[in-house]
């Protein structure tokens, strides 16, 4: 049995790899009690240079009403006792680290992945799952690169998302330091404790959120860089103080004394704040391709590409692989090959309407038709850029003959208001004519519904706009509702050209490859939407805002959005709706998670009738049961009638 | 607080893509013209507050994409026009032939009663036209609808179409009035109440708009 408490950690032990916000959702042979508490998943070196994954519990942050009192103790201790750390903090030490769980890697047989990557079971012995992990920020995807360079796996043929152990893979130590580059969340800790107070003051029961456990290591493990360099002072442990204070607050409804039906409403967790990363850089970049040129932890990528965007040094590279225009797995010599190849097929076709006769055209209505329209927006496209500005620009011909190329591409579909609009920031920062065209094609391969004929794509998507809206933010989609705008229309530039009118150049690129990125979920687009709507909450629920206000208010939004907040914010939004425990199918179906109603993938655990407060499958439907345990954000909720379920669907 | 204006006319701009509905709508509202506009994704309007008869009379006007396959988003916006502006451009013989489309559209989509005009636009484009002014006029009277040429490039009658179609609502409307109400008892259905007059210049209206 590999899942053992250990008593001690090893001196010498040495952390490979750490991800924070990791919640123990199952443990056999655990108690109750153990689950439910975040902590941080880790790939340690042992003294003898074996590897294990270890998992060590950070009890301050385990939002469990039961403990919160507790907590509050301990926060009021850093303030008096800034660097000795004795009495009773030695003892909840000890019984923290009897909590640790440690799988040795050559014990280890099989892990896998479930919802929607942000939960991760590993098994030492066939059939049974031994440890649950949940991935409270960002998913698993980073860690299960990570854990690939420490061990041989292979996928198995039924479930693509279970690895089976084929054999402890020793000869990964230069992946290893090439992917320590990828570790997104290690951080210093003194920058964390700074980070922490100079983030506070904005946004503190976010701050707390992110950096409870970091400042945690700290306090319990004494780290040496603290007590060397700057203190924890006093300061902290005020602004922790308040911090639980806000913690509270966003807690407390579900923690009154009386759990009257009327009261418990469907509402969601708090939303975390999820900082933006650092943008993909130049040298992490070219560290990523093997010596071919291959690119293999496409995952990896995409992650740090989610969190923080590409540099714009590399972003005609990158472009290209998130467009689909060079698959990932090719060589340099493959993408030579294939670029020379796609650029006969471009003039081929570009050959095909350039050898048009005037008698042609004449006779050729549908096709003179596209030229017009083509030629009308092409004069109309960001004209104040310096890039397309001025009569004459040689920048409009290439433009006019990228989108009449595409026409000859994909005759059916044509030429379509909006395109233009996708194509101009493409070409802009290509440069190159063959490029500009087979991204552009990668682009409208992603969005192509949008321009459907009978405009069904858009729709649909303007109505699951609107039924996110109605989870994420209710009172405002009944606002919206009641003001004649519940079809959204008003969002429909926005959806059409992905935001393309509503920023700068600048600003567009980053969003557009975030968003190329498909993460971290399905239509995380319409999640921007409800992020900005979201923001804007006050002024369209004014009373005076109606029908045509809205419009005009929305309109008028252009160009007065910040890329990096609302980024942030759908990012919370999105963990908010999943963690929501009256989550419901429609809104997994839209976001492509799976559904609640589905039965789990895995047979549930004996020892764990109720595991994961924070995922959407948390709560269990038992209609014979007179008093229902609900889990809420990490909170025990008891509610006596069944009626509260008919509320909460 | 003094009521800002009378009278409230919802106006709709419509045609072929690449007419000039945009540019028409800024020259009305800003007195100005730009090479390079962009194309109108979706919907959107500008306000502008006339003096008709000693009325104010605010003018909302809505602006649309032009392209056909937007039309059953941009449709949705008919209800509750007084009145639209029919656009064509004199250089482009299909932006001509197509107002027949669009009146029938109009007649699916908005309400029976709404004036109407027809504008041919571009009309400093001489060298370039294709369709004479001759058959836009036979084309107004076919349909019993006002006519004009106009130029939003050189302010060319874009006024002058404004002010025919608003006083044409008008006189709509207070013919409508006089028929419901007997003279002596003039409150009128069409003019605001007071909670309405009192509203106060909001934020957003202040702000700058990108069509
Ligand atoms: N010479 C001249 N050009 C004009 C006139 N009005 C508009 N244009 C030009 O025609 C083009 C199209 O004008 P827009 O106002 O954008 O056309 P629109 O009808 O709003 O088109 P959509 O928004 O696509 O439906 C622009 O390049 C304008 O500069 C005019 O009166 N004279
Ligand atoms: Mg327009």
């Amino acid at each position: 049995m590999s899942s053992s408490s250990v008593e001690d950690i090893p001196e010498q032990c040495r952390d490979l790899f750490t991800q924070d916000g990791v919640l123990l959702k199952s443990c056999m042979g655990r108690p109750i009690s153990d689950l439910n508490s975040i902590g941080m998943l880790c790939i340690v070196q042992n003294v003898d240079s074996s590897k294990c994954i270890e998992w060590r519990p950070n009890d301050l942050i385990t939002i469990d009403s039961d403990t919160q009192d507790q907590e509050w103790a301990v926060v009021n201790t850093i303030g008096r006792r800034q660097r000795t750390l004795s009495g009773n903090m030695t003892s909840d030490y000890a019984a923290a680290r009897a909590r640790i769980i440690r799988i040795q890697l050559n014990e280890l047989k099989t892990f896998k992945c479930s919802r929607n990557n942000q939960q991760m079971q590993f098994s030492t012995k066939p059939g049974v799952w031994h440890n649950t992990f949940y991935f409270q920020h960002g998913n698993a995807e980073i860690f299960v690169a990570n854990l690939k360079n420490h061990v041989k796996t292979a996928k198995t043929r039924h479930d693509r998302n279970t690895y089976v152990v084929v054999e402890p893979n020793v000869e990964s130590q230069e992946l290893n330091r090439s992917f320590a580059e990828l570790d997104i969340f290690t951080e210093n800790t003194t920058d964390v404790v700074w980070n922490f107070v100079h983030n506070f003051k904005q946004r503190p029961y976010a701050t707390t959120m992110e950096a409870f456990s970091k400042l945690n290591d700290i306090v319990y493990y004494g780290n040496e860089a603290v007590n060397g360099k700057r203190d924890v002072t006093e300061e902290v442990a005020d602004l922790l103080t308040k911090s639980m204070s806000a913690l509270e607050d966003a807690t407390s409804v579900t923690r009154s004394d009386e759990y009257e039906v009327i009261n418990v409403k469907p509402t969601l967790p708090p939303r975390p704040c999820i900082p933006r990363g650092t943008s993909l850089s130049t040298e992490k970049w070219e560290g990523l391709h093997d010596t071919e040129g291959r690119i293999t932890e496409v995952e990896g990528v995409k992650q740090l590409i989610f969190r923080g965007g590409v540099a714009n040094s590399i972003r005609h590279s990158v472009w290209k692989y998130l467009l689909d225009y060079h698959p990932w797995t090719m060589t340099h010599a493959e993408i030579k090959v294939l670029q020379k190849k796609r650029t006969e097929e471009y003039f081929s076709m570009k050959l095909q309407w350039r050898s048009m006769t005037e008698g042609q055209e004449a006779r050729f209505s549908e096709y003179r038709d596209r030229k017009s329209l083509v030629e009308k927006d092409v004069n109309r496209t960001d004209r104040t850029h310096p890039f397309y500005a001025g009569d004459n620009n040689p920048n409009l011909v290439i433009l006019q003959d990228i989108l009449m190329t595409y026409v000859m591409y994909n005759f059916d579909l044509g030429y379509v208001q909006g395109m233009s609009d996708i194509l101009a920031p493409l070409l802009l920062l290509l440069g190159n004519e063959v490029d500009s065209f087979w991204c552009f094609v990668g682009f409208m391969d992603k969005i192509a519904s949008n321009f459907d004929m009978d405009q069904a794509g858009m729709k649909q998507q303007l109505l699951n706009l609107q039924q996110l809206l109605m989870f994420a933010s209710p009172e405002l989609a009944r606002h919206l509702a009641a003001k004649d705008s519940a079809n959204m229309y008003f969002c429909f530039r926005w959806l059409l050209v992905w935001f393309k009118r509503e920023f700068s150049h600048k600003d567009i690129m980053r969003l557009w490859e975030v968003l190329w990125t498909g993460l971290p979920c399905a239509n995380f687009h319409l999640l921007i939407c409800v992020a900005i709507l979201d923001s804007e909450k006050d002024v369209i629920m004014h009373k005076d805002c109606g029908f045509t206000e809205i419009l005009k208010h929305v309109n008028d939004l252009s160009m007065c959005l910040d890329v990096d907040r609302i980024l942030s914010t759908a990012e919370g939004i999105y963990h908010q709706i999943i963690s929501a425990p009256h989550l419901t199918d429609q809104v997994c179906v839209i976001l492509g998670i799976p559904t609640v109603g589905a039965k789990p993938e895995e047979p549930e655990e004996p020892e764990v009738p109720q595991a994961g407060p924070t995922n959407g499958n948390a709560v269990t439907y038992n209609p014979d049961m007179e008093e229902v345990t609900l889990e809420y954000n990490g909170l025990q909720i008891s509610v006596v009638t069944q009626t509260v379920w008919a509320l909460l669907a | 607080m003094a009521k800002t204006y009378d009278y409230l006319f919802k106006l709709l701009l419509i045609g072929d893509s690449g007419v000039g509905k945009t540019s028409i709508l800024f020259r009305f509202s800003e007195d100005a013209f730009n090479i390079s506009f962009i194309s109108t994704i979706g919907i959107d309007f500008k306000i502008r507050t006339i003096d008709l008869d000693g009325k104010k009379v605010k003018l909302q006007i809505w602006d649309t994409a032009g392209q056909e396959r937007f039309r059953t988003i941009t449709t949705a916006y008919y209800r509750g026009s007084m009145g639209i502006m029919l656009v064509y451009d004199v250089t482009n013989e299909k932006s001509f032939e197509n107002i027949k489309n669009w009146i029938r559209n109009i007649e699916e989509n908005a309400s029976a009663d709404v004036e109407k005009m027809i504008l041919g636009n571009k009309c400093d484009l001489d060298a370039k036209r294709q369709v004479s002014k001759e058959r836009g006029e036979q084309l107004a009277i076919e349909y019993q609808i006002k006519f004009v040429e106009t130029s939003a490039k050189d302010s060319l009658n874009v006024e002058y179409a404004f002010y025919t179609l608003a006083r044409d609502i008008k006189a709509k409307m207070e013919k409508k009035q006089e028929a419901s109400n007997p003279p002596g008892n003039r409150s009128g259905v069409h003019q605001l109440k007071d909670s309405d007059r009192q509203r106060k210049p909001t934020s957003w209206l202040s702000r700058c708009s990108l069509l």
